[in-house]
């Protein structure tokens, strides 16, 4: 199965979107998923063009400036970063999607 | 006895060794293969060296800006970083050991403490653990402590606040989040609870208390989320203008061929491009020893609940964030000038922490007070974190650290704890 490439992306790429991608290896390797994980800061995420970006809900309006291909890059977006509940149900379409998960 | 010698002499005085020796410790306790303990060391001792780069820039930085500022307007200009604290400490005073020995000792403290008491706070946020070491080492080897003494103190000190901040912010964590799952990580939990409370006092009450989250606020403000880019935003000013005060004549001499305020410009990304090296090099330390001490932790203390980087609660109170951050920017620049009227050290306003500090005051703030009691909160916020570091000036400079302070207001609290009670204490007996 491909691996698939994840980037968590937070303001100074340090705290919170490592925090959100220690929850979301977890729900991964529940899931079963082979994944590259990496975390971010805004400014150079655009660059990085992994398969999926999971960010918080309040970079939604930056992220529409920037240009990201969506059939590229589909970007997450959850109010609790942290909730491996909130994680695992916004996750499992895309990784549908990117025909990682079955 | 020459090989033991050689070990303590060459391996342990490095503190890039040290402290990969430590994440190697915790992969193997996790039971890794070898070539992820392998992998895993060298890429926390990378993380060391590239935060040792980017601190030797900021400092570089800092020394320039510290001559027109001298220069310029006759006094001098501290700029609070908690970063360049650290780097200084590392690099040029040699506490990089007892730093790294320090960080390690803080995470057996707090799962001792969590294992033991009922507050079950595991502290998650490496680079805060990261930077209370740094304060901890600094103040105690200047209080007079040493080796084993030095590190215990610390390690005990910071593992009773890695345990008493995110118990004391957990009340108001838990109305902002909805849940108890998680908890607050960030050592400028003191700051919090004082927004929080003056809040509460001049902040709208029952139904004038308007939450900021109903406001629209306008779209240019946005961009400020982005931390390296606000970062420049008020850095690239702050050092042209100085630069222009302290006149063409005397800039000239610091800027070679380049014309002065072009170089003064080129210096305040340089100073940028210096915390985001640092930080990448934080980046790269903890990615691997912070999930190591989580998978341990948990195993170790049931029930724990992970005290996180403050960014978390941004997303339940985004607009507040914005709030707070403006306002305590307007509050550390009131304190800029005011504190200096009192025969405090000038302290410029720190904009790392302003944001992230800040922006968290503004959601505890926007909870208990409102809109009105965000905007006074956060300016009252931003006076009082100014205020913390400029008590330390004084210390920080006989120990040789230039232009600079610490900031996140809990590592002050406990600077200030060694500098009033634990120092005097020792020299008393």
């Amino acid at each position: 199965m491909k691996k698939v490439n994840i980037l968590f992306v937070c303001g100074a790429g340090l705290g919170s979107s490592f925090a959100c991608q220690m929850s979301a290896e977890d729900v991964l390797s529940k899931l079963g998923v082979n994944a590259k994980l990496d975390h971010s800061d805004i400014s150079s995420a655009v660059s990085v063009k992994p398969d999926i970006i999971i960010t918080a809900q309040n970079f939604k309006s930056q992220f529409e400036k920037f240009s990201v291909d969506p059939k590229q890059t589909t970007i997450v977006y959850l109010r609790n970063i942290v909730s491996k509940t909130e994680i695992e149900e916004k996750i499992t379409p895309v990784l549908r999607e990117k025909g990682v998960l079955a | 006895m020459s090989v033991v010698n050689f070990i303590i002499e060459n391996i342990l005085t490095q503190a890039s060794v040290t402290i990969a020796l430590i994440a190697m410790l915790g992969l193997i306790l996790q039971k890794k293969s070898t070539g992820q303990v392998i992998s895993g060391s060298l890429k926390t001792m990378l993380g060391f060296m590239v935060l040792s780069a980017g601190s030797s820039i900021i400092v570089g930085s800092l020394v320039y800006f510290g001559h027109i500022f001298t220069e310029g307007f006759h006094m001098q200009g501290i700029i609070p970083s908690i970063e360049a604290i650290n780097g200084q400490a590392m690099n040029e005073l040699g506490l990089g050991r007892d730093i790294a020995l320090t960080f390690l000792a803080i995470f057996v403290f707090n799962i001792i403490i969590a294992r033991f008491t009922k507050w079950k706070y595991i502290f998650l946020t490496g680079q805060a653990i990261l930077w209370m070491a740094t304060m901890t080492t600094v103040f105690g080897y200047f209080a007079g402590l040493r080796g084993v003494a030095l590190i215990l103190v610390g390690g005990f000190i910071g593992g009773v606040f890695a345990v008493a901040m995110p118990a004391i912010a957990q009340p108001f964590v838990r109305k902002i989040t909805g849940m108890d799952d998680i908890a607050l990580g960030h050592f400028c939990t003191v700051g919090y609870v004082f927004e929080a409370g003056v809040a509460k006092l001049v902040g709208g009450k029952g139904e004038k208390k308007k939450s900021v989250e109903d406001l629209k606020l306008p779209a240019q403000f946005e961009f400020l989320q982005d931390t390296y880019l606000s970062l420049m935003v008020v850095m690239t000013p702050l050092y042209i203008i100085t630069a222009a005060f302290a006149g063409e004549k005397f800039a000239s001499t610091l800027s070679g061929d380049t014309n002065y305020l072009m170089f003064a410009f080129l210096q305040s990304i340089q100073f940028v491009v210096g915390v985001y090296v640092l930080l990448a090099g934080v980046r790269l330390l903890l990615g691997e020893i912070v999930p190591a001490f989580r998978g341990i932790a948990m195993r170790l203390v049931p029930n724990a609940i992970p005290a996180l980087d403050c960014p978390v609660l941004f997303p339940f109170s985004p607009n507040a964030v914005i709030v707070g951050f403006i306002t305590t920017t307007i509050g550390s620049i009131i304190a800029m000038f005011v504190l200096p009227v009192f025969g405090l050290a000038m302290i410029l306003p720190g904009m790392l922490t302003a944001f992230f500090a800040g922006g968290t005051a503004g959601i505890f703030g926007n909870l208990t007070g409102g809109i009105r009691g965000a905007i006074i909160g956060g300016v009252v916020h931003g006076f009082f974190i100014t205020l913390l570091p400029a008590l330390l000036v004084t210390t920080f400079n006989s120990m040789g650290f230039v232009n600079a302070t610490a900031t996140d207001v809990d590592t002050v609290t406990a600077a200030l704890l060694y500098a009033w009670l634990i120092g005097p204490l020792l020299k008393a007996f």
